[in-house]
């Protein structure tokens, strides 16, 4: 594809998925917002696409798109969750909710200066790699295995601390 | 051949396909009422549709190929129905969830090869004839669009407003998460063998012996999670008519509640062909070498063959219950293939290593 | 057997050894309870007549000493000429067999209140609501006597013999004529509503008055759970009354707690007519044809215990050929009602029809030859007081009748049912979804008053073909098959098994049938207006292919219509533990236990 089409696909998904992810934070029912959230994914998975990384779309896909978001789904129907009116019927988690989101715009706003002022990460010097599978599989084994092995061992470490913990539950009940 | 030549071509080859795969479709249906019709002892659908052939001697004509015209006929009726939207439903997702059900159907076409390097009035198609031939992601193509497929089911158990349907809905997240996680360890399975994850190559690489042969537990194991992916009896819970009625589609009526069907007979002739391509050698048959346009005629056959085993085994199981099918999913499956996988890796690493031919010197047999 | 029981008891009465175990249970109770029991006196009855409140005591004493532990029937009668309102149980001894102890209660009319014998019996819980919901007698200590028949916001009890219903005649059939004049008349002309059904006070059609539904949830919480970390909601579905796997108008509401049954309450009356009304106001002979009606699957079987019963009311007896002919033709209905049970147990397993329709074959086969026996192939109203209707036809399909019979018996039939142990009895997921699951224990079988394969799939051997033998069941070789898990796949062997046995009993049939041909199918002349000679009370009770179906019908002297008629349905009665067994199981397995306990909403509802 020329750079122009490129050009055109970016801005589209760039929209799409930005305001998917406006629409989640505003959709009232947490079963809408779990599906502007899989648009939001879907839509960068095509932008890694247009970055020429197929790979990596279709795990962004088949992960969070498909695996992950049917999770929640399935939570939120499991919990009935879609029908809780707002948050803010939680007693007294209010203020700490408003100083997290203050905490955390302050930082959004102080990196978006940094990237501004410094005039992007470096743009242009991005490493061009070979994205295909295998190359892609190389380098996770070769240069990266210790971090490859670490993340490993970490999600391990989660799957055995859930199986211990809702087994305790049972117990109890 | 340039950017828009390919875009064209995959157009015109993309027409065909669907088509194809829509007529498909009906007469899979046709098929699955006449094939259980005859595992019962009954005749099936005969009405619509016949060629009447004069019998010798007088008498009543006889009637050829009885019945052809059904799924016209059903057609015609599911477009000509009320299509009722319940009260209290959830509008969007209620009318947006049949949809999102048929469109994965269709996408998962554009990878899958129906027939080997070909010239048809003289347009190449090379390598193969697909789609979007040469994709080298073709396999994780597969694994990721089937992931979002659940979202149809699961989005109409839920808009439905309707405790059935939400009981199959949720049936078929918890459903779906657990198999896709043998299945997809199982996919990797023909990979390793064909060192590829393009479809081609993995067809290619069964020129001397069907995977199934070398592998026919992930072949078994693939099969059983695609009964359950598909939702085919015995996995078939959530649209479970003696517990739920209908589960999920409770409340849809006319071509909305048509299209969950077309959905899931689509998937069936193409998760046919993906067990086709990935064990059963694809399109290659005798003399496909000599005469490339026989490949369509053996992805045919074989889809027909694994058609027919799906509608045999639903006359003839009964249910799993939904804590015995998690079960079977994750404490039978997923280990089998997780072992499975494990060790043809290592097998692999230990033949291209050289360990095996070392040790038959070692045996003094080489 | 009956000498195992009489050891353990004091015996002050040496000729008390000599008699049979009823009257020695009668004998004990008035000793023990000089006051409470007497001998029902009236002419034409038997058994004891129990004052009300000393009824606990004596159902304990009856049950834990006596050995009469199973009460198969509770009946109410609305005895309007004394002013009384009566119950009556009969009662009946597992391990012993024989003939059942009946107990009758009398309470005034004015204010029938009768302790409650669900904590003795819990099969006694939806007899009592039914006697409550007909006749409205009181139940004190029932713990949930709502109406079960009849929808909530009723008007009256329709069993008294004061109420009339909306298109009300007259009492008693063959009504007068309705064109006395030469002018015809409708029957909403006559009615003592006019022309009008009348709404009790306060009723509104919303429901808004009579909130039947919240009375169903009480004690359903709808609030999160708490205790337990996981905070989720409990699910209240009804299953039914427009559900594919109800067998029918049946409805349960089911509350689960995710998959997971934790409360199911069965709620009927959906195909409710009133059939004991019916009955009253039937002649006895024109009552025959309903009886077809309430197990709809098993019409002949019907016919002979209504038949029976009347028969003992009448004295006469039935000619040889006929009691054969009626051994053949009950036989065959109970391998065709098993073969519809089996067929529909696995379709609710989710086998899609395959095997229901392989059953089906044989089925056809049999209902031909109904149909060319009594004219109808499922409400074959084929049996008469004394005899049956017709001689058995001399060609089936064409083929001559011995011969089809001996095809069918020594071929077709066992052919399929080695067929179906082949396909269906070692099929891993039938096997895995049937057995440990919807358990019912011997206790609780025979405390629920589970009666037929239910019961016997619990371990308790007991069938009234050999308890108390009728017809010429005395004299066949037969076994009783006994299953001792009482899960669902125990109910589906016991299944097979009796229609092994049925097909012994038919086998030693035949050759009576061929040696009497000819001979005479009725007792004299075919009976049609008949007048009892004598009043009284009858049970007459037969082993129903889905259990112990029993006919109580009492009558006065010189009357052509019955004064009280009831049904022990046995569809309705194993319904009771239904709630038990589905407990704690999932939502698939409700339907299987259902399917496992075969009902028929035609008997069910009535």
């Amino acid at each position: 594809m020329g750079s122009g089409s490129v050009f055109i696909v970016f801005i589209l998904m760039a929209l799409v998925s930005v305001s998917a992810a406006v629409m989640m934070l505003l959709s009232k029912n947490a079963v809408h917002s779990a599906l502007w959230l899989v648009l939001n994914f879907t839509a960068i998975a095509v932008l890694y696409v247009v970055l020429n990384a197929p790979f990596i779309a279709m795990v962004q896909i088949t992960v969070y798109a498909g695996a992950i978001m049917v999770l929640f789904l399935f939570v939120i129907m499991l919990l009935g969750a879609e029908q809780l009116q707002g948050i803010s019927g939680v007693h007294g988690t209010e203020r700490y909710h408003r100083a997290v989101a203050f905490v955390l715009v302050a930082l959004l706003v102080v990196g978006f200066g940094v990237v501004i002022f410094n005039g992007g990460t470096g743009g242009g010097e991005t490493a061009v790699i070979d994205a295909s599978p295998v190359a892609l599989g190389l380098r996770l084994f070769e240069a990266y295995v210790l971090p490859f092995e670490v993340t490993g061992i970490l999600l391990l470490a989660a799957i055995i601390g859930v199986a211990v913990f809702t087994r305790r539950k049972k117990k109890e009940a | 051949m340039t950017p828009g030549q390919i875009a064209l071509r995959a157009l015109i080859v993309g027409f065909i396909v669907s088509f194809a795969i829509i007529t498909g479709f009906a007469y899979t249906t046709l098929l699955e009422r006449k094939v259980l019709a005859r595992l019962q002892h009954r005749v099936g659908p005969n009405r619509a549709g016949y060629i009447p052939l004069p019998r010798r001697g007088g008498g009543p004509e006889r009637k050829l190929l009885a019945g052809f015209l059904q799924p016209a006929a059903d057609a015609v009726k599911l477009f000509f129905k009320e299509d009722m939207t319940p009260g209290k439903v959830d509008r969007i997702t209620y009318t947006l969830a049949p949809m999102i059900t048929v469109m994965p159907a269709i996408i998962l076409l554009a990878v899958i090869p129906w027939a080997g390097e070909i010239t048809i009035f003289g347009a190449e198609f090379t390598p193969y004839f697909a789609i979007a031939p040469g994709l080298n992601v073709a396999v994780l193509f597969l694994l990721a669009i089937t992931s979002i497929s659940v979202y149809g089911v699961v989005l109409a158990g839920w808009a439905s407003n309707s405790k059935y349907a939400i009981l199959g809905g949720i049936r078929a997240s918890a459903q779906m998460i657990s198999y896709e996680l043998a299945l997809g360890l199982t996919v990797l399975i023909p990979i390793m063998l064909a060192d590829s994850m393009n479809l081609g190559d993995i067809v290619a690489a069964q020129a001397n012996g069907w995977f199934v042969f070398r592998q026919p537990l992930a072949a078994i194991v693939f099969f059983i999670g695609m009964m359950a992916e598909l939702q085919r009896a015995p996995f078939d819970l959530l649209e479970a008519e003696q517990e739920l009625s209908a589960g999920f589609n409770v409340e849809y009526s006319g071509m909305r509640f048509g299209m969950f069907f077309m959905a899931e007979y689509m998937k069936m002739i193409i998760f046919s062909a993906i067990i086709v391509v990935l064990f059963f050698g694809g399109y290659r048959g005798p003399f496909v070498d000599q005469l490339p346009g026989l490949g369509f005629l053996y992805m045919i056959l074989k889809i027909i063959f694994f058609l027919f085993m799906m509608i045999w085994i639903r006359a003839s199981f009964p249910r799993f219950r939904y804590d015995q099918l998690m079960g079977l999913g994750w404490k039978r499956l997923l280990p089998i293939s997780v072992f499975n996988f494990i060790i043809v890796a290592v097998f692999i690493v230990l033949q291209e290593e050289g360990v095996f031919d070392s040790l038959l010197k070692l045996l003094g047999v080489g | 057997m009956s000498e195992m029981i009489l050891d353990d008891q004091p015996q002050d009465d040496g000729t008390a050894v000599n008699q049979n175990p009823v009257e020695r249970a009668a004998a004990l109770l008035k000793e023990r309870f000089p006051d409470a029991v007497t001998d029902d006196t009236r002419d034409g009855y038997t058994g004891l007549m129990v004052s009300a409140d000393k009824l606990v005591e004596v159902a304990t004493a009856l049950r834990d000493d006596i050995g009469f532990d199973y009460l198969s029937s509770v009946t109410g009668v609305d005895q309007i000429n004394d002013n009384k309102m009566e119950v009556v149980y009969h009662t009946y001894s597992i391990d012993q067999g024989g003939s059942g102890l009946v107990l009758h209660v009398q309470v005034d009319r004015d204010n029938p209140v009768l302790p409650s014998l669900t904590p003795i019996w819990p099969g006694a819980d939806f007899q009592e609501r039914e006697a409550w919901d007909l006749l409205g007698i009181h139940f004190d200590g029932h713990h949930d006597l709502r109406r079960i028949l009849t929808w909530d916001g009723f008007a009256g009890h329709p069993l008294r013999k004061d109420w009339k219903e909306v298109f009300y005649e007259e009492d008693h059939k063959p009504f007068g004529s309705r064109w006395p004049g030469g002018e015809v008349f409708r029957a909403e002309e006559k009615t003592v509503y006019g022309k009008n059904v009348r709404y009790p006070e306060g009723w509104l059609p919303t429901g808004d008055e009579y909130d039947v539904e919240t009375e169903m949830y009480t004690g359903i919480t709808y609030t999160r759970d708490q205790q337990s970390g996981m905070k989720t909601d409990k699910l209240t579905v009804n299953m039914g009354p427009q559900h594919p796997s109800t067998h029918g108008v049946f409805r349960m509401v089911v509350t689960l707690d995710g998959e997971t049954v934790i409360d199911l309450k069965p709620v009927m009356g959906y195909l409710h007519r009133n059939h004991e009304k019916i009955g009253e106001r039937n002649t006895f002979i024109q009552n025959l044809p309903y009886t077809d009606r309430l197990d709809y699957l098993s019409s002949m079987s019907n016919n002979h215990g209504y038949v029976l019963a009347v028969e003992k009311l009448l004295g006469s007896t039935v000619p040889e050929r006929a009691e054969w002919i009626r051994i053949l033709m009950v036989e065959l209905t109970r391998i065709c009602n098993h073969m519809w049970a089996l067929g529909f147990l696995l379709n609710d397993l989710g086998a899609l029809q395959t095997p229901m329709l392989y059953f089906y074959l044989e089925r056809e086969l049999i209902l031909d030859f109904f149909e060319e026996a009594a004219g109808s192939r499922m409400m074959c109203n084929y049996m008469r007081f004394g005899g049956v209707a017709y001689d058995l036809p001399d060609y089936v399909r064409e083929q001559e009748t011995i011969s089809f019979l001996e095809e069918l018996i020594y071929e077709h039939i066992p052919a399929v049912l080695d067929q179906g142990d082949g396909l269906m009895t070692n099929n891993e997921i039938v096997r895995a979804r049937s057995i440990g699951v919807g358990i019912l224990s011997r206790e609780d079988a025979i405390a629920y008053s589970t009666a037929g394969p239910v019961l016997r799939a619990s371990g308790a051997q007991y069938d009234v073909r050999r308890a108390e033998p009728y017809s010429y069941y005395e004299s066949l070789d037969f076994d009783i098959p006994v299953r001792y898990n009482g899960d669902i796949y125990d109910r589906y062997l016991i299944r097979m098994d009796e229609m092994r046995q049925s097909l012994r009993i038919l086998e030693q049939v035949l050759p009576h049938i061929k040696a009497t041909k000819g001979a005479p199918i009725v007792d004299g002349k075919p009976q049609y207006a008949i007048r009892m000679p004598n009043a009284g009370e009858s049970y007459g009770r037969v082993e129903n292919p889905k259990g112990e179906l029993g006919y109580y019908v009492t009558t006065r002297r010189r009357e052509s219509n019955p004064d009280r008629y009831h049904v022990r349905a046995p569809s309705f009665i194993n319904l009771t533990p239904l709630g038990k067994m589905c407990e704690g199981h999932k939502v698939a397995d409700i339907v299987a236990i259902l399917g496992s306990i075969d009902i028929v909403l035609g008997e069910v509802d009535r």
